[in-house]
């Protein structure tokens, strides 16, 4: 197989795969905030349930083997988007990733490879949106002895919807919408299940008396101390306590953890650049603490994702969670919780954070090195890798600064990149792994997924932010929508 | 004081051919990703899928936001389907 | 032996050195200052929630839908 290369694989199928247009002229700068939100309320309206999926689907069945990864991916159980973004940024990491290092051959130079590696990314997703809906098809999470007419329309509403999705990321990644859509659909289903969490007002059955309590924690608490079966202390303990919907306790951990990303988002290192070709002019370029952003956490549970799906066939399919397997005895098994939840027994667990700091500390206390291991490794390692090949590397930005005219002040222009080199991978590094400790922490106090997601969803939103801004600038200004909403707009 | 290197002569051509094998060495270097290469894709905090247009079935963004509430109402309607005739699968 | 003890040394080396420039890094790091920072806190915040209760209100649409079909 002389010459042929991985990414030839999606030459066959070039002219099958939807394609969406290149916009024709610039997308003016209103356009793009309702390209950008429409695409994610679509998105969000996507998650909804599945038909076919059995009714007894509950009691003593199959549960949800991920539900602590669900948020990072913008996903939820039982409904179209059963495995939200996943498939789409996955493939998108990797194969980035593999093309950075070079494992993948991709001659970014020439357009035909630029297309064919982005038409073999979408086809992954694709293909990954298949294949897990059939791994969770066949392991009986939508019931089991699912008739062949169900399992048909299963696959195509799973399928169609991953299809759906990833154009929906296109069409906000071509142009028409800020940035990266993958990032604006994650910002907006945090921000969404952020509000549903505080304020939802969706009642929900929670006793055999009929009793109902509210989704969200602070209308669960004020009704808590409306209500007349409670007192105020039970009240006000159980808004804080109750453990089968959000409670404020998570709430407060939330913000808490977002507040702290924002802070960490404006750590940066302010090397004094000068012009070369004016004298006097003097400026600064920050180098921030978090160079990557919350990309390196993305990846991070991406890994997980994979280790847990891979747990998952192999102890659900293959061993059919019987626990005098040897795979069982081998990975751990699964115990149903509050018949809704999957949660892995050692040594499986090692990988997940449990449900609360107490069962943390208690059942499962090495997960809290393993967990914290785990993903202060895998981010600080693709922080560093993906410096270096995502265009923004040391040599990427000298060769900016020459071609703009500038050089840091006290060097040589040719020691520019030497200096970088200093700075930039440290800064990735330092970074990822700081952000990494502080969302396993958020974790292993019990977010369930909510400490990852929030804080990149907070990380994405300051990236999309700068862009829009940028954007905001570069049109003079001109937003109907700013007027409306009364803002100077880009105001840092 | 010694006379100055007469122009041209061993030094030049070696300058010449040290600054050929650095060009060289830089061309031939693929750049490892689509943004390194100067044609936009993802930086180092914003990843970015799709940035080139591939010749595949061109659609037109709006034609996608449509197609796609189409597919969820598609859905809607099965799980009526389902519902009225009671058992469907 | 004595190679196999160099590499030992290597693997564990790497990241203490790596703790300990990332932490040299962080205090050499800018902090924002609290002004700048309740700016901050206050664009994001608010633009989160704004996005937030946009989509939360288009999820409050698929709960009749559900009523309707289950």
């Amino acid at each position: 197989m002389a010459g042929f290369r991985f990414i030839d694989l999606a030459k066959p199928f070039l002219p099958l795969i939807p394609e969406v247009e290149i916009p024709y002229e610039k997308i003016g700068f209103d356009e793009k905030v309702v390209y950008t939100i429409i695409s994610a309320l679509i998105y969000l309206f996507t998650q909804f349930p599945l038909a076919g999926v059995a009714k007894d689907v509950g009691a003593g069945s199959v549960q949800d083997p991920i539900y602590f990864l669900r948020s990072v991916f913008a996903s939820e159980p039982r409904t179209l988007l059963e495995f939200g973004i996943f498939p789409i940024v996955s493939s998108a990491l990797l194969l980035q990733l593999l093309a950075g290092l070079k494992i993948v051959k991709v001659n970014f130079k020439l357009r035909q490879d630029r297309e064919l590696f982005q038409t073999l990314t979408k086809m992954i997703a694709i293909l990954q949106y298949f294949l897990l809906a059939n791994v969770f098809i066949f392991s009986g999470f939508y019931g089991e002895n699912l008739s062949v007419v169900a399992i048909v329309l299963l696959n195509v509403q799973l399928v169609a919807a991953g299809i759906f999705a990833t154009l929906l990321v296109e069409v906000v990644d071509k142009g028409y919408g800020f940035g990266s859509g993958a990032m604006a659909v994650s910002v907006v289903a945090t921000a969404t299940s952020f509000v549903a969490d505080v304020f939802g007002v969706t009642q929900f059955p929670v006793d055999g008396d009929g009793h109902r309590e509210a989704q969200g924690a602070f209308i669960n608490l004020t009704q808590s101390l409306r209500s007349s079966h409670k007192t105020y202390t039970s009240a006000i303990l159980g808004a804080f306590n109750r453990d089968y919907l959000p409670n404020l306790t998570t709430a407060f951990l939330v913000v808490g953890l977002a507040a702290v990303s924002g802070w960490l988002q404006n750590f940066r290192i302010e090397l004094s650049i000068r012009s070369t070709r004016a004298r006097g002019i003097n400026n600064v370029y920050p180098i921030r603490l978090l160079y990557t952003g919350g990309l390196p956490l993305l990846f991070s549970y991406v890994l997980l994702f994979y280790i847990h799906i891979g747990a998952f066939i192999l102890i659900q399919i293959v061993a059919k969670n019987d626990p005098s397997s040897l795979i069982y005895k081998l990975l751990g098994g699964y115990s149903s919780v509050n018949n809704l939840l999957y949660v892995p027994q050692f040594p499986l667990s090692l990988l997940t954070p449990s449900k609360s700091l107490i069962e943390n500390l208690t059942r499962q206390p090495l997960t809290a090195f393993t967990f914290t291991a785990f993903l202060v490794v895998s981010s600080v390692w693709f922080a560093v890798v993906w410096q270096g090949i995502s265009g923004s590397s040391a040599r990427d930005i000298s060769v900016q600064f020459k071609e703009q005219g500038i050089t840091l002040t006290g060097r040589r222009e040719q020691s520019v990149a030497k200096e970088l080199e200093k700075v930039i991978p440290v800064a990735s590094g330092a970074g990822a792994g700081v952000l990494a400790v502080i969302v396993a922490t958020g974790e292993l106090l019990g977010l369930k997924g909510k400490g990852a997601s929030i804080v990149i969803g907070i990380t994405s939103a300051f990236a999309l932010l700068e862009l829009i801004t940028v954007d905001y600038q570069q049109s003079g200004g001109q937003s109907a929508l700013a007027q409306v909403l009364g803002a100077p707009g880009g105001g840092f | 004081m010694s006379s100055p290197a007469p122009p041209g002569g061993q030094r030049t051509l070696q300058k010449r051919r040290q600054a050929q094998s650095v060009k060289d060495k830089q061309q031939k270097q693929t750049p490892a990703s689509s943004r390194q290469a100067g044609f936009g894709g993802s930086s180092s905090s914003v990843l970015k899928l799709y940035t080139d247009e591939a010749n595949g079935l061109r659609v037109d963004p709006l034609v996608v936001l449509f197609l796609a509430v189409g597919f969820i109402f598609s859905v809607v309607a099965l799980h009526v389907v389902a519902k009225v005739t009671g058992k469907l699968f | 032996m004595a190679k196999g003890n160099t590499q030992i040394e290597r693997i564990t080396e790497a990241p203490v050195e790596f703790v300990k420039e990332g932490a040299a890094f962080v205090q050499k790091c800018k902090k924002p200052n609290t002004k700048e920072f309740s700016k901050i806190v206050r664009a994001v915040g608010i633009g989160f929630l704004a996005v937030g209760i946009i989509g939360y209100a288009i999820k409050l649409v698929h709960i009749p839908i559900r009523y309707l079909i289950v």
